[in-house]
């Protein structure tokens, strides 16, 4: 063993290790991709034997995978986002019908805020509704316990089982103890065993439902599934607590911590707090309800902090509800907790205040006295979304196409015909920052692969429009080969601007099947996007480097002309993946302040100091897609005397 | 508890900065907790790592610290020295970088930030509002020059808010944590800043 700093994300995938799994496949999404890359990293150092770990290109792909691996008895480990379960749902619906041979593990990660997604949605609901169990990890530490036993229930009870943390969860570190190697389990000798179960069918379905519905009640009371739900009294003087407090995932971290407080800020004060039963559930679903109701035996109110949905708020109301017990129930439905959003330790005290401020006057003039002490800055600040990094490619590939609308526009005015109009789709990775000003270049962002295909429901409507579809490399094999096939086969009138940076670049620059790397070591022929274009029927293609700026508006123009789907392939390496070029500057004698570098393409590397613009060389990585911007070309190299710098 | 801060811009290194203290906490025998932030905003959007160090073998609960318990906030530029104030102790420590990341938005305005005007804010909200507070602006530039590498910036300002002697990591352990968690290539020149930074408070 030996005691390691470890982010949660990375102790996982230790967990799931150390439990014997033997196939691990995922697609990246934040906060959940560190976990597959660990088993990569540790599968390379060899010290993770007998494992197969892969990006599969999309969640649906992965988990179809992982279902494969344990019809043959082997342990599998799934990984996504939130949002990533919504594409493999499909799988996930009748696996829990078909059901797991070689533990099933379902590791999704929520993201509260949202802080990088699209949707507040709660795995938690997902689980329910797709009648898997799920366990929800208070702290790094419990997480990946869970994991190891999240393998054993899936074998007990031949279910699928979801592990889901929330960001703060995946990314937060902490030291673990961690076996040195480990050894996958291998699977049973026999193999895969042919068995009418494997095959869903309607009258096996109306069986496996039965089964479902009959394990459910029976995982709800398994201590394996009920220890992750930990109940701690904090005593009166000789009185019973009559209020609870029931915390979820990380809110249980935030409540132990506001509690904590709070009873220091008492006993400093001379006050006392009411004795309370605290309460962190992290065995969610199947609600333990035998389990709750004993512990809730004598409590009059409870107040229920979890982040995303009032998931257990609601099961506690159902257990009121069915068991006719007298608690009151408090939280997001009834305005005493955040409805959204995270909850934070500050936040949670305030709403404790509140809570305990009902039990005596006492309370009450303590509690309204009582007032967090935080400094606050009036000045004004400028405001720093996340931005396209400095030298992106994509930036070039945005500029060319507005450039070109710009030009078609100005061509059809000449001819006295109406300026061109355009839709610009986006789509989910770095590039929907193309959405900042001054590239204003995403008029739509839904979900993965989406652009592709609104953009074409657009032009249904819109014909007298142009229409374009940005869409990422890894974006285009996870999910938009099947809207482009549409397109074609439809006829639809759209443009396809596929950003090749050869990477999975907002998520920490994970290979995809387009460069041909795998996790496993390998590197393979790389499936060619122009390929698979042409092979999909899509015409007119053409590929470019969206830093050559006269080059990318041309066959930008070209594409948009096109009638039927076209496709440009902007083809540019991630500044994250490949050396920088030494950096540009800007000679603050013949700059004239007219900003134009800055309004047009919006690099982060430029400023202007209220009288000029300037390069910030420690960002610029020389991508020179600014020079040509330049009206006055003062744009250029340090030393060839252009932008010499004073 | 120690609650340690560290706020930047995506890119700027706070989630090293942030294991490097980790790693030397960790040494003494404390328990900690770090959080980070990683995902869309490390594209040069606003970050906060947070640090929690039970330096009295207490445990630390939540991963994320609260406004006004920072016992040291380490910011990597100025507006995001302002923006993390509120999390401030009110005798805590503000150890700031000097120079200035203009962000996109702040070039695209009429009237782009200075360094300068937002530290003498940032200087005088303490002065009224915390006067117990104290407040380091880290003259970086040319200690960075000096080594060569821009990717120094968080050493350089670890050590100097350690140097201040207010948290209770030597500048040696803060050397231990660079050898430890630092790509070789790196660590001779991370341990020059450091003694730069030193030399320099």
């Amino acid at each position: 063993m030996a005691q390691r700093l470890l982010m949660g994300n990375e102790a996982f995938a230790h967990g799931a290790l150390e439990a014997g799994v033997r196939v691990v496949a995922g697609y990246p999404g934040t906060p959940s991709s560190e976990l597959i890359e660990t088993v990569a990293k540790l599968h390379g150092e060899g010290s993770a034997h007998g494992v197969h770990v892969e990006w599969s290109t999309n969640e649906k792909a992965a988990l179809e995978v992982a279902a494969g691996a344990s019809m043959a008895g082997a342990r599998v480990l799934f990984t996504c986002k939130q949002v990533g379960l919504n594409v493999a749902s499909d799988a996930l619906l009748s696996l829990a019908y078909v059901g797991a041979r070689g533990g099933c593990v379902l590791f999704v990660a929520d993201d509260p805020g949202p802080i990088s997604s699209q949707t507040e949605q709660d795995t938690r609901r997902f689980a329910a509704f797709a009648k898997v169990p799920v366990l929800d990890p208070s702290t790094p530490e419990e997480g990946f316990a869970m994991m190891k036993e999240a393998f054993e229930l899936s074998e007990r009870y031949g279910t699928p089982v979801i592990v889901r943390p929330t960001t703060r969860i995946c990314h937060a570190s902490t030291f673990f103890d961690v076996a040195e190697e480990t050894h996958a389990r291998p699977a049973p000798a026999e193999g895969f065993e042919k068995d009418p179960r494997w095959v869903i069918f309607p009258k096996r379905s109306f069986e496996a439902h039965g089964e479902i519905n009959e394990r459910l009640p029976r995982i709800a009371s398994d201590p394996t599934f009920t220890r992750f739900t930990v109940v701690e009294e904090v005593p009166g003087e000789g009185e019973r607590p009559t209020v609870a407090i029931v915390a979820c995932g990380v809110s249980a971290a935030y409540g132990r911590e506001a509690l904590a407080a709070l009873q220091r800020r008492a006993a400093e004060e001379g006050m006392e707090l009411p004795p309370y039963r605290f309460i962190a559930v992290g065995s969610p679903y199947p609600f333990p309800a035998d389990l709750m109701e004993q512990e809730l035996e004598g409590i009059e109110r409870v107040i229920v902090f979890e982040e995303l949905d009032p998931v257990v708020e609601e099961e506690l109301l159902k257990l009121a509800g069915a068991r006719h017990l007298p608690y009151a129930v408090l939280g997001k439905l009834t305005g005493d907790a955040p409805d959204r959003g995270e909850n934070a330790s500050d936040v949670i005290r305030e709403c404790l205040l509140r809570f305990f401020a009902t039990e005596s006057p006492d309370l009450a003039s303590w509690a309204a006295a009582l007032q967090p002490e935080t400094l606050r800055f009036e000045g004004p600040l400028p405001v720093r979304p996340p931005v396209l990094c400095a030298g992106c490619p994509h930036r070039g590939s945005f500029y060319a196409v507005k450039r070109a609308l710009k030009e078609l526009s100005k061509q059809a005015e000449r001819a006295g015909e109406p300026a061109v109009q355009a839709v610009l789709c986006g789509d989910i990775g770095c590039y929907t920052l193309g959405n900042a000003a001054p590239l204003d270049a995403v008029d739509t962002c839904l979900c993965m692969g989406a652009g592709i295909t609104m953009a074409q429901g657009l032009a249904v409507v819109e014909p007298q429009k142009k229409h374009v579809a940005f869409v990422g490399d890894s974006t285009f094999f996870a999910s938009a080969l099947t809207g482009i096939a549409n397109a074609v086969y439809n006829g639809h009138d759209v443009t396809f601007a596929i950003l090749d940076n050869a990477t999975t670049a907002m998520t920490g620059s994970q290979p995809h099947p387009g460069t041909g790397l795998t996790l496993m070591g390998e590197r393979r022929a790389p499936i060619v996007i122009e390929g698979v274009l042409e092979a999909l029927g899509v015409e007119r293609i053409r590929i470019v480097d969206p830093l050559d700026t006269d080059a990318s508006i041309e066959a930008a123009r070209d594409c948009l002309a096109f009638a039927g789907p076209a496709a440009i392939i902007f083809r540019s390496p991630c500044i994250q993946i490949v050396a920088p070029e030494e950096p540009l500057s800007i000679d603050p004698v013949t700059c004239t302040g007219c900003k134009r570098c800055i309004t047009q393409i919006g690099c982060p590397a430029i400023g202007f100091d209220g009288t000029v613009a300037f390069i910030d060389a420690s960002l610029c990585v020389g991508c020179g897609l600014c020079v040509p911007v330049c009206p006055f070309g003062v744009i250029g190299a340090v030393g060839d005397g252009k932008g010499e710098s004073a | 508890m120690i609650d340690i801060l560290l706020a930047g811009v995506g890119g700027q290194g706070t989630v090293l900065a942030a294991k490097l203290l980790a790693s030397a906490a960790a040494s003494k025998g404390w328990k900690v907790r770090t959080a980070e932030t990683i995902g869309m905003a490390q594209r040069g959007g606003s970050v906060t790592s947070h640090v929690r160090m039970g330096c009295q073998g207490e445990a630390v609960f939540a991963p994320l610290l609260t406004p006004g318990t920072a016992d040291l906030i380490v910011a990597f530029e100025p507006a995001e020295a302002a923006r993390a104030l509120p999390y401030l102790a009110p005798d805590g420590l503000l150890v700031t970088a000097s120079s200035a990341l203009q962000p996109v938005t702040a070039a695209l305005s009429a009237q782009p930030y200075t360094a300068i005007a937002v530290l003498d804010d940032v200087r005088a909200a303490l002065a009224s509002q915390a006067p117990e507070a104290a407040f380091l602006v880290v003259e970086e530039a040319p200690i960075l020059e000096k080594v060569g590498a821009s990717r120094a910036l968080n050493v350089v300002l670890l050590a100097s808010a350690l140097a201040q002697g207010r948290v209770p990591i030597s500048i040696e352990e803060l050397k231990e944590a660079v050898s430890a968690c630092v790509k070789p290539r790196f660590v001779a020149m991370n341990l020059e800043a450091i003694d730069l930074a030193c030399v320099s408070e």
